[in-house]
This record gives C-alpha cells, structure tokens and sequence, in this order.
C-alpha cells in the first residue's frame, strides 16, 4: 500500500509538473507571438497587415514549410528572416502554437488601459523650445516617413522628419513598432502626432524633434485623425474594434466607441475601424466601420454625438476629402466603388464605380481645364488594372487609366505636371512608379525606383517627388519632379508612409491652397 | 568585318574574364542577401554581421569557404552553394563598394 501510494504520488507529481510545463510553454509562446508577431499578424491572431495566423488559416500547411518561411522570410513581402533572432526551438514551437491557436476573441482595451498607458517623457512644456532647432523656411517643407524597421519593431522602427528643400534628415522620433501614419496638427505647425502599428501614439514636438507623450489606443490599428481646430484627435483599431478621441494636447482619452452596426446585407457586426478623417469643412471627424459598411460623422461638441450614414460599401477601407472638406469619397474593397458622401447633408451622394478592390491612400484632387478631377488607386492585382479619375463636380467617372499592377497611393500637386502612381504587383514592378500626365490622363513615365517603391509623395512646393524605396530598398529617394533625375537618397530601414506637413495646407494632394479658403 | 569581329569577342572575354560587375553584383545582392544583410547596412534589429564594412577580398573569401564548405553554416552553406565564382567576386565587389556614408 505504501509502495502504490508512493508511485501513485510520483505519478501526480510527473503529471502536474508536466503540465506546469505545458502552460509555461504556452505562456511564453503566446509571449514570443505577442513580441514578434503581432505587430502585423494582428494581436488576435485574425490577421492585420499580414496574414491571420491560427488554426483556421494555417491548417493543413506544411510544419516544416512554414518552419522554413519564419526562418528565410519573405522576400517579396515585409516578413523578415527570423534565423539566429529566435532559437529553433522556438521557431519550431511558434508554428505548433500557430497551428493550435484559434482566432482570439476580441480583446478588451478600455478607457482605463489608456489612462493607464500614458507615457509624459517631457513633463513641462515651457521648457521645450519656442521655434525650430534647425534652418527650415518653413514649417509646411517637412516631410515625414514612417520607418517601418525590418522587424516592425525596435531600434529600426522611427518617424523621420526631413527637410524637403534641402532633403537632409532633421530628426527622428524612435517609436518602439512601427510607425505607420504621421498627422500634423492644422492650428499648430510644431505638433505631429505618430501612429504605431501596435496603436501607440505619440505626440511630437518637431521644434525639438522630440517625442513629449504617448498613450495606447488598442492592440493594431493605423486609423488616426485630427479636428481642424487641432484640438481633437480620434483613433481607430483593428484589434479590438473600437475607437476613442483625445485631447490632442494632453492625449488624455475623452470618449470611446464600440464600434459594430447592421451591414449591407443585414447582418449585425462588430468591425475594424478604417480611415479617420478631420475636415476643414466643419468641427466633425468621420470613421469608417470597415466591416459595417457604415461611416460615423462624430459631432466636437457636447458628448460627442454619433450620425451614421449606412450602407455605404462592402468592406470600408480608406477615404480623400475634395470640395472644401464638404465631400468625402471613400473605397470600398470588396464591391469595387467609391462611394461619395455630403458630410454636411450627411448623406451618400453617388457610389462611383473604382477598379479592382480600391484603395485610394491618401488620394489625389487636380483641377485641369475647370473642372476637379479626382484619382483613385486600386490594390487589386487582376486582368485589368487600372487608375479612375473621376469628376468630382458631376460625380462621374472620367477615365479608367491603363497602368502596369495594382497600386495603393497616388501624389499629386497643383505644380507638378504628373500624378504619381505606385506599382505594388509582386514581382520587379514593385520596384516602379508610374506617372500619369494629367491632361492627357495617360502613363507618361515609369520610374525605376527599386526595392518595393511605394507612397509617393510631393514636397510643399511640389518641386520634388519622394518615394519609399520601402523593404529591400532601404532609401527615401528623392526626385527633381519634372525631370525625374534623382537628386538625393536618405536611407532608413524599411520605410513606408510618407506624409508632407504640407497636406493640411492643401487637404487633398494635389489641390491647390485657395481651395480652402471658402471653407474657413 | 573579321577585325570588328575579332575585337568583339576580345571585349567579351576581357568583359567576363575582368571579374566584378558592380550592377550585376547588385541584383544579386538584392535577389540573395539583401533580406538578411540588407541592400546597403544590416537592419539594427538584425542578428546578421553588416557586410559593407568589409573589403572584397574578405568577401570573396568567406563566400567561397562557405560555398566550399570549409566554413560552417547550415544557412550559409545553401546560400552560397548556388553562387558561381563570378556572382561571389560581384557581390564581393558590390558590398566593398558601399561605404558607410551612404548609410
């Protein structure tokens, strides 16, 4: 009796210890997910920028393929080589987690976890500067890049702010992951505001290149807008699905959202937030309900009261301001339009027909010949594919331009001859940028750029075109923008957006400053 | 015609005889080690050694014996296996040629 009770005990010891294990094997592998994964494969497990890694979507997959790809990476894609970062045990035991793992619900991240994220790395700020520490002429030639890092995080992953006139760097703001939009504060040319993939953001000081606060809004999510007034700012996440605006001073948050309503078809969803948007039209900001298919105009006032325009798409994704800031037109992915909405009459104006899947970036607004011409970029990488240019005074499609793959972000300039296009089909079109004439509405030139050239963008004065050479580029390169001859290269590790500080001058690329005036 | 002819074949055997080519190294760099090495410096995040540091000789060296396999690396013995002497004294030639200051 004795003898058994001691093996039945050994026995239980072996199992709970075993199973101590297993959990400690799991803790630090969701810890290692958490840590190198998630950032882009979504902190849920359902996918972000990247793939969604769980037992759904990894089923069937070869362990030892995968293995393999978490090794190597991707080289077409922004996957790094994770060879020599993580052990092989650990590696090996990712993929059995990832293929283990479901899709997690989504999490909770309240108004308290903001609170309580809340970073003041600079406590008083009358002891920041009173105007730039460097030679600018003016505030607007800042140009910001969100440098992704190879990793989409640590040392490599930074806002990069240049000098567009002379195009050397004037300071960086490391981020922590990678920095995925910049906004600048319309009332105030010294405040930048910083989105994180992982929803941090961070309020910059670009007199002091400094970062001054930062709080968490979510797990992922790029969503991010500022009021006109620069007061507020309003965030969006993928995971979870809400949204929250701040005091754009102090970040403090002041009211969140869940964000779920009925779709088009009917059906009640929870859903990612997609584009925000502060206009200079009125003291509104509007989100889109990816998955709802709706948009939210929020009213800055008292409570901050909620009109939903429904219906709009099937699967919302990101929008461009044109008439002043009174029109929004915004791309839907999965029923190919981009459907134009009155956010004054806040109502659906006209669903436009786009190309395949648009996703018009930060879009383009030029006027030629008297009338506003508009551009939106399809992501989509089918037969045909193409640029729409749309009349945004009649609201009717124009023109579907021929160009060479699917594109994500168009540039534009009241004194640049050419909208700019990025080529993102995977293969050595990436490496090009292709420039439509706009007058003839017709590609004119290819650009060579390299790596995954992506998100072209104007200087303020529109002398000079900058692109991302992006992943496996390395560089921002910098064009003379009517002769196309590179005049500079400023390298950085896997650089994505690229936002000029002249945007809040000119609310769409591409439009001209007089545009705002009537709405002021 | 027979000396154009001639001086043709002599330019292409100087051509390739004349080891490196900085533009070919390039594509090759960008085709095999770029995701890990990086097109010009490493990532910061990276475990990778940087290899624009390093002269060509250097180079040229460590990619035969890697490909020879008289240096051990399961990682590198598969990449440098598939290159020929020609793609090594490129890539040798390109890294060299990229100095620091070009960050």
């Amino acid at each position: 009796m004795k003898r058994a009770t001691k093996i039945l005990s050994t026995a239980i010891l072996t199992v709970l210890s075993l199973s101590a294990q297993a959990s400690d094997d799991a803790a630090h592998l969701h810890q290692l997910y958490q840590e190198n994964c998630a950032s882009c494969h979504g902190a849920d497990h359902g996918g972000y920028l990247a793939p969604a890694l769980n037992a759904d979507t990894l089923k069937g997959r070869s362990p030892t393929a995968l293995r393999s790809l978490i090794m190597t990476g991707s080289f077409d894609t922004l996957m790094p080589p994770f060879y020599g970062k993580l052990s092989d045990d650990d590696i090996r035991g990712l993929v059995k987690h990832l293929q283990s793992t479901p899709k997690q619900p989504n999490p909770a991240w309240t108004m308290e976890d903001m609170k309580k994220s809340m970073q003041v790395y600079v406590q008083d700020e009358s002891t920041l500067p009173s105007k730039p520490t460097y030679d600018i002429d003016s505030m607007d030639n800042i140009i910001g890049v969100a440098a992704r890092g190879k990793y989409g995080r640590g040392a490599g992953s930074k806002a990069v702010f240049i000098n567009s006139s002379t195009h050397k760097e004037i300071g960086e703001v490391p981020t922590g992951t990678a920095a995925h939009i910049i906004e600048f504060n319309p009332a105030n040319p010294r405040w930048a505001y910083v989105k994180t993939d992982t929803a941090e953001i961070f309020k910059i000081d670009l007199y002091s290149m400094k970062a001054v606060r930062s709080i968490k809004t979510g797990m992922n999510g790029p969503g991010i807008g500022v009021s006109r007034d620069g007061k507020y700012i309003m965030a969006g996440s993928f995971v979870p699905h809400n949204a929250v605006i701040l005091n754009a001073d102090t970040l403090e948050p002041l009211k969140t959202f869940e964000l779920e309503g009925v779709d088009p078809d009917g059906k009640m969803v929870s859903s990612d937030s997609g584009m925000i948007i502060g206009t200079p039209f009125a003291d509104v900001f509007a989100i889109a309900l990816e998955n709802a298919g709706q948009v939210w105009v929020v009213d800055l006032k008292d409570g901050f009261p909620v009109t939903k325009i429904t219906d709009v798409g099937r699967h919302l994704h990101d929008a461009f301001l044109t008439h002043g800031g009174q029109k929004l037109m915004i791309a839907s992915y999965d029923d190919s339009i981009v459907t134009a909405i009155d956010l004054k009459e806040r109502k659906i104006i006209k669903k436009l027909p786009a190309g395949c899947v648009p996703h018009v970036g930060g879009g383009s607004a030029v006027k030629v010949d008297g009338r506003t011409l508009g551009f939106g970029t399809n992501f989509g990488d089918c037969d045909k594919t193409v640029v729409s240019v749309w009349d945004l005074d009649k609201m009717e499609l124009v023109k579907q331009v021929p160009v060479s793959g699917g594109t994500e972000s168009p540039a534009a300039h009241a004194n640049a001859p050419y909208v700019a296009v990025d080529i993102i089909s995977k293969d050595k079109r990436a490496r090009t940028i292709q420039l439509i004439d706009k007058k003839s509405l017709e590609v004119a030139k290819t650009l060579d750029v390299g790596g995954h050239a992506y998100f072209p963008e104007y200087s303020a004065d529109g002398k000079f075109l900058y692109v991302s050479a992006g992943y496996n580029g390395d560089e921002v390169a910098v064009y003379n923008s009517s002769t196309f001859e590179k005049v500079a290269s400023i390298g950085m590790e896997s650089p994505a957006g690229i936002f000029s500080r002249g945007r809040v001058k000119y609310m769409t690329r591409g439009l001209s400053p007089d545009e705002m005036k009537g709405a002021k | 015609m027979k000396r154009l002819v001639l001086f043709l074949a002599a330019f292409l055997l100087s051509e390739s005889s004349y080891a490196a080519n900085l533009f070919a190294g390039q594509a090759k760099v960008e085709a095999v080690c770029s995701q890990c090495h990086g097109l010009k410096k490493s990532s910061a995040d990276a475990p990778f050694p940087r290899l624009f540091e390093r002269d060509f000789a250097y180079l040229q060296m460590a990619l035969q014996q890697y490909r020879d396999k008289t240096r051990k690396s399961d990682i590198m013995n598969a990449v440098a296996g598939l290159l020929s002497d020609e793609d090594i004294d490129n890539i040798a030639a390109y890294y060299d040629n990229i100095h620091p200051a070009s960050k």
